[in-house]
């Protein structure tokens, strides 16, 4: 059964325990004590060792069903999005990158050689290569704790439950009726990110999807991702009539020099 | 552990999934530059791609090796006797070519000792996977039908059976890197997935011609590399105009900073060598002069396109337009 999270950003406080609880539970090095300035936000990105990133988005915009002025606050905890048809994987030249009996993108890391091109196949600039590791890391979604039962540390340690684990089809419904109650209540910005394969068809939808308020440019998520390789055919197409040409080029170089004497 | 993990190794054991995660010490780590410019605090929402140097250098080798397999099977099938020494120079060019490549794509790796596991599994929608494979069969097939040209009859015709196949793989190999980049989520590599494999295809045509005119050939050798050389450096520069058409917006990286002018020097560099390779005259000074200019016009064709690549990633932000606070 494809397991997943559904990250509903309305009730995301900005906490970032789902942040410490990735970099304790998996081991996660350190990424530097850095203060960015920027908001509350001094992970800045999600990146080899950073596998929940919560974003803070301040704005001189108002928010319906809030009444504090020009002003709202966002805050959306990232995560890698384990696309339905990943960039990253399908990239993976080793076999390192799998899908796992729980329908989540893993990385191999004692297969993973270091050639770095799932780091350019990935639509949301997620998976990266760890310069003093030689390998490309990215969120697991808990494998180990989910082949023991269990939700991934993040999700367990949410305490809004911003962040929800489960079967995809179930979280899925739940998203529904969230996204339901605030359009009743007047939120009528609400809408889900990648919650399915029509909504986004260049990831076939994302089993981490989220609910938004405001443009996914505005998360840093983009407009509309797509798996570098459902264009691939057009390159291919194109890398074959260059063949042809080039073989009727060095054929025709040399049956035009025929009748030249030797030197 | 003084890594960050804060991790009481008398009481737990190193058992994370990323417990074995060599981490950077502290001095290393620098945070991302962000600004209030735009977007999201000026982040790009896509990673830059993290190859080196050796990489686009790959692309230039490969290119060569590629295009000389392809001609040394052309002059195989229709060169005749008299053209055995240039078809097994094109085969050891190849071969060469290959081993050099493949060298250079293994400096790349973050785990260099693991540089077999690409051709652990075949995956088509990969093309890297795909470009691998056509690497680890080509250069052998050209090597040994380099080495088996002097054999006796049996075994020389294996050697030309090797040749034909390393002729077939030569094509792809020349130009897969194209698709390659096409095959990303970088917007400039993404948008022009149509030309870029035309503009590589092109690009090591004339770099190998280029090669070959600084060997000294017959006649009639000299005729072959200038007509493919010809018509390598004259697709070269139409591909390049394509590209610019092609990419739209995306290609602004191409446009500005070293990138730019690298681009910029690849069509100058490539035309000289047009020009001079077309200009009467038999003199050796004239090729070797054309060949320095076309490999330098063709190795800068593959890193602007690299650079400008990176540039593009990093330069991948949401509009700048979103509503921010006055400063």
């Amino acid at each position: 059964m494809p397991k997943g999270f559904f990250t509903d950003t309305t009730v995301c406080i900005g906490c970032k325990a789902c942040e410490v609880a990735c970099k304790q539970w998996n081991q996660l090095p350190e990424d530097g004590l850095h203060f960015s300035g920027m908001s509350y936000d001094n992970s800045i990105e999600l990146g080899a060792s950073t596998w929940r990133h919560v974003a803070f988005i301040e704005r001189p915009v108002a928010l319906s069903g809030q009444n504090a002025g020009d002003l709202s606050w966002l805050m959306l905890s990232d995560v890698c999005k384990h696309c339905r048809r990943a960039g990253c994987l399908e990239a993976c030249p080793t076999g390192a990158i799998i899908r796992t009996e729980f329908d989540t993108v893993y990385v191999q890391p004692d297969i993973c050689n270091g050639c770095g091109y799932c780091v350019v196949g990935c639509p949301f600039g997620v998976i990266d290569r760890l310069q003093s590791d030689g390998r490309a890391w990215k969120c697991t979604m808990c494998y180990d704790r989910q082949k023991d039962g269990m939700e991934p540390a993040c999700a367990k340690a949410c305490p809004t439950d911003s962040i929800l684990f489960g079967e995809v089809s179930d979280l899925r419904e739940k998203a529904a009726g969230r996204l339901a109650q605030l359009h009743e209540r007047g939120v009528k910005e609400a809408y889900l990110y990648g919650a399915d394969k029509h909504s986004q068809p260049g990831t076939e939808g994302l089993n981490a999807f989220f609910l938004l308020v405001d443009k996914p440019e505005i998360y840093n998520l983009p407009r509309e991702p797509e798996a570098p390789s459902i264009r691939a055919k057009q390159s291919w197409l194109s890398l074959a009539v260059a063949s042809a040409g080039m073989l009727a080029a060095a054929i025709g170089a040399v049956m035009s020099s025929r009748g030249r004497g030797a030197r | 552990m003084n890594d960050g993990r804060s991790i009481d190794l008398t009481v737990a054991t190193l058992e994370g999934e990323a417990a074995q995660q060599i981490a950077p010490s502290r001095e290393e780590i620098e945070p991302p530059p962000v600004s209030v410019a735009g977007g999201y605090y000026g982040r790009p929402y896509l990673k830059p791609p993290v190859w080196i140097w050796s990489i686009p250098t790959y692309f230039f080798v490969g290119g060569i090796a590629g295009s000389a397999m392809t001609m040394g099977w052309a002059a195989q099938m229709f060169g005749g006797r008299e053209f055995r020494r240039f078809e097994q120079h094109c085969r050891w060019v190849g071969a060469l070519g290959g081993c050099v490549g493949t060298a250079l794509l293994i400096h790349d790796l973050g785990r260099k000792e693991r540089f077999l596991f690409m051709l652990r599994v075949f995956r088509p929608t990969s093309a890297m996977s795909v470009g691998s494979w056509v690497l680890a069969t080509a250069t052998p097939l050209s090597a040994g039908s380099a080495l088996l040209a002097r054999a006796d009859r049996p075994l020389r015709q294996l050697g030309d059976t090797a040749g034909a196949a390393a002729g077939l793989l030569g094509m792809p190999l020349a130009a897969y890197t194209a698709v390659l980049l096409a095959n990303t989520a970088v917007p400039l590599w993404r948008e022009s997935r149509r030309s870029l494999p035309l503009l590589f295809a092109a690009s090591s045509m004339a770099s190998m011609a280029s090669l070959f005119e600084l060997m000294s050939l017959s006649n009639r050798e000299q005729a072959v590399v200038r007509r493919f050389g010809t018509i390598g450096r004259a697709g070269e520069l139409a591909a390049s105009l394509q590209l610019e058409r092609e990419a739209g917006p995306a290609v602004k990286p191409l446009r500005q900073g070293a990138p730019g002018t690298l681009w910029n020097a690849a069509s100058v560099l490539t035309a000289s060598s047009l020009v001079v390779s077309l200009l009467p005259g038999k003199g050796r000074k004239k090729r070797i002069l054309s060949g320095v200019l076309g490999l330098l016009g063709s190795a800068c064709v593959r890193f602007a396109v690299f650079h400008a690549g990176k540039a593009s990633a990093r330069a991948a932000s949401p509009e700048p337009e979103l509503p921010r606070f006055p400063e």
